[in-house]
């Protein structure tokens, strides 16, 4: 089990270096000269010169077999890719191409607001979704069971940006009940801590602040939740259905069981390994999903910011804001796997 | 003696029922299904429809514009204040939005089809190949151009470092000399890494020298290296772990993110999408065939196929891949729904279509801005259109799981 654990630990590190240099390859997908696409076709010599050296683009991409042929050997070694890498170790993003902001100082304020958002979604999703998955099982073919089939598959078919549009258009537009977009009203202020204002209002005891802040993220948790709810519905039915054919099951039944212990004690527990491999998947679905749903809400969390980047041609930050996700989902899944490994005693790992 | 009566016992034995192909089977069972019936129903209206309009319904996207109708509610039947009927409505360019709408979905099921195309075929022919070879030994033939290929690719550096094409050639060469010769010197394996060493140092070292000393050590030392790899030939496992492994990157991006940054830096267009969204599903494809694969080479009739001397070929094509196809189809299903969503977000972040051309998601992202006048039509029905295509691909895959399941045969 150790041995299975480290071995799996390990094998993260050639994946996310991999991750880091498709990453770096996005830079030569643009079409023409790089820094001129980056700052528009009327910048300043100045400023190319100043891109070209923040990005060595003077410098080959990988290896400089120029430098090595005249006999330097460190020269060989210095290239775009080595110096992006060698920037990542000692976590520095780079910085915004506009602004010149580095591009970790604005994460600082901008990722609390994607997390909180997430988790609530993935709250969301977990509350509603198991519960309706484990009845749907224990009555299958009834109308309810029925009712949360077509439901998931609406769910998982809905585009999650429409969605958050009907959603914005009936309740704050039409209804006026809900405010359409950003975190907080204007004049409300909450004491930041840890920068997630529903924890940061409750432990300031601010009730004022809770309230304003939970009608702004209501909305965009919601059209996030969607997907999400839907599959981890799916799965804890399907998973559940397969549990419950099981002869253990059986047994417990014949021996007189109350229905509620059968499902709670017995099932529930072996049905969950497969929900928490889709919960894992599904951390990578809010976290890109946030792009969108950000957009729409104008919620000032990293996803909001990836698109404003991309409309303001600031590379960079898309750049590290995908490789941060792509890091996050990276460990998400880790976990995932590990905890596999530590609640499933039938596998064996040598 | 008594002559035996003739037997006249019917025969009631299923091996001698009528003969139904699978694949009637299947469709009999697809269409006595409720649920996927309608999920056809649905994807053959938006098909048709889409192919019908992009046919036989003229309609220029640049020269439509018409002020004066700009952003009217539906109606069905003419008034003085909209001389024209708009069941869905028009845009801010009063452009007629059902119009629109069945002229989108030219480009967004077109999206959606090359998107799967280009996953399933590149996705599906490597889990293919991995699942094949990384269960069953390689021939002579297919372990040489496996190592041929390896030392040309393992030596195209060296050769790019020193501007010598002919070194990787050399490495090939390599290659191929450690496929054919082993076996006749079996066993003893350290004496092979000392020549395969020495022989690859020789190769980089030797003509890196024609360039520079430097050159030469550098090149030395990578082509050292790669001799000891090429020193012993290696098996198919070698190739499916190289070609697994390039799929778990491609797969630690959440999927349509990664489609997303890859069009943000090619810049908007339909084909770009297309290309991004097809690049991003490769993997999916890739698991499920090398996964299905794995699963069949084992089962007797391959084992069979195996020992009356088939060629490897044969047997991938005519025994595993017909005995894989059904979940391929499934996810093939599945995938178009998911590449339609994708490439209405990209459409919605204005990464898809290039404006005035019609599009699901460009529409909503053209429209949702108008939301605060009022203007719920102008959202309402592109949106609308892209949940029923979904929804139809959804219910027809799951259809298809149903009706492909052998089990289910009866």
């Amino acid at each position: 089990m150790g041995r299975y654990i480290l071995r799996r630990l390990l094998s993260v590190i050639p994946t996310l270096i991999g991750v880091t240099l498709v990453i770096f390859l996005f830079q030569r997908l643009i079409p023409g000269d790089p820094a001129v696409a980056m700052l528009g076709e009327h910048a300043n010599a100045e400023n190319v010169a100043r891109i070209r050296e923040q990005f060595g683009l003077d410098k080959p991409a990988f290896l400089d077999r120029d430098a090595l042929a005249e006999g330097d050997l460190p020269g060989f070694f210095d290239s775009q890719y080595v110096r992006y890498f060698g920037r990542l170790l000692q976590f520095d993003l780079g910085e915004s191409i506009h602004r010149r902001i580095p591009i970790a100082e604005t994460l600082k304020e901008r990722f609390p607001a994607t997390v909180e958002l997430s988790l609530l979604a993935m709250s969301i999703a977990l509350v509603v979704g198991i519960p309706i998955g484990i009845l749907s099982a224990s009555r299958r073919n009834s109308f309810l069971d029925g009712a949360t089939m077509i439901g998931s598959l609406v769910g998982v078919s809905v585009p999650i940006f429409w969605l958050g549009i009907m959603e914005i258009m009936f309740f704050a537009v039409i209804m006026k009940w809900l405010p359409s977009g950003s975190r907080l009203s204007s004049g409300i202020v909450i004491k930041p801590i840890t920068n997630l204002l529903l924890l940061d209002s409750l432990l300031t005891g601010n009730w004022v602040g809770f309230k304003d802040a939970f009608l702004h993220i209501l909305m965009p948790a919601i059209s996030l939740a969607t997907i999400p709810t839907a599959i981890i519905t799916r799965m804890t039915r399907s998973s559940m259905l397969d549990v419950l054919q099981e002869d253990y099951i059986r047994t417990a039944s014949a021996k007189g069981l109350s229905e509620r212990i059968v499902l709670f004690r017995h099932a529930l527990k072996n049905a969950f390994l497969p929900v928490i491999t889709i919960i894992g998947i599904q951390a990578g679905t809010l976290l890109a999903g946030a792009v969108l749903t950000e957009t729409i809400f104008s919620w000032p969390g990293i996803g909001k910011w990836v698109y404003d980047s991309i409309l303001g041609r600031d590379y960079p930050i898309v750049q590290g804001v995908t490789l941060l996700i792509a890091i996050i989902f990276l460990v998400v899944n880790l976990l995932v796997d590990l905890s596999y490994a530590l609640l499933d005693p039938r596998i064996s790992y040598e | 003696m008594t002559e035996l009566p003739p037997v006249t016992e019917e025969i009631n034995d299923f091996a001698v029922r009528e003969h139904r192909s699978l694949w009637l089977d299947a469709w009999r069972r697809l269409i006595s299904n409720r649920t996927a019936m309608i999920g056809l129903v649905v994807v053959a209206v938006f098909v048709l429809s889409a192919v019908g309009a992009h046919f036989f319904w003229k309609y220029d996207a640049k020269m439509d514009l018409n002020y004066s109708a700009k952003l009217l509610a539906p109606n069905l039947r003419t008034t003085e204040k909209s001389t024209q009927i708009h069941i869905f409505g028009t845009d801010k360019l009063g452009r007629d939005i059902f119009r629109r709408v069945v002229h989108g979905g030219w480009n967004s099921l077109r999206v959606g089809l090359v998107a799967v195309g280009i996953s399933l075929s590149i996705g599906g022919l490597l889990g293919l190949l991995a699942g094949f070879f990384e269960s069953t030994d390689l021939n002579r033939r297919e372990r040489t151009i496996l190592m041929a290929a390896l030392g040309l690719g393992l030596g195209a550096l060296p050769a790019w470092i020193a501007r010598q094409p002919f070194q990787a050639v050399l490495f090939g060469l390599l290659g191929v000399a450690s496929s054919l010769l082993h076996g006749k010197t079996s066993k003893k394996s350290s004496p092979r890494l000392v020549e395969y060493g020495l022989a690859g140092a020789l190769i980089g070292g030797t003509s890196g020298f024609l360039v520079g000393p430097m050159v030469a050590l550098v090149c030395g030392l990578v082509g050292l290296s790669i001799g000891l790899l090429l020193a012993r030939p290696v098996g198919g496992k070698v190739f499916s772990s190289i070609v697994m492994r390039v799929m778990d990157i491609i797969l630690s991006f959440p999927s349509y993110l990664l489609a997303i940054a890859i069009v943000a830096f090619l810049g908007p267009g339909l084909e770009k999408g297309m290309i991004a969204i097809g690049v991003v599903g490769i993997p999916i494809y890739a698991r499920l065939a090398r996964s299905a694969v794995l699963s069949v080479t084992q089962k007797e009739y391959v084992l069979a196929a195996h020992s009356v001397g088939e060629g490897h070929g044969r047997i991938l094509f005519k025994h595993i891949v017909p005995n894989i196809l059904s979940p391929i189809i499934v996810q093939a299903t599945m995938g178009l729904a998911n590449a339609i969503l994708s490439a209405a977000a990209l459409g919605f972040l204005g990464l898809g279509a290039i404006p005035p051309e019609p599009e699901w998601g460009a529409m909503l992202g053209d429209s949702y801005k108008y939301l605060s006048s009022g203007a719920w039509w102008a959202v309402l029905f592109p949106g609308l259109a892209i949940m029923f295509s979904v929804l139809g691909f959804n219910l027809l895959g799951d259809g298809l799981r149903d009706a492909l399941d052998p089990k289910m045969r009866v």
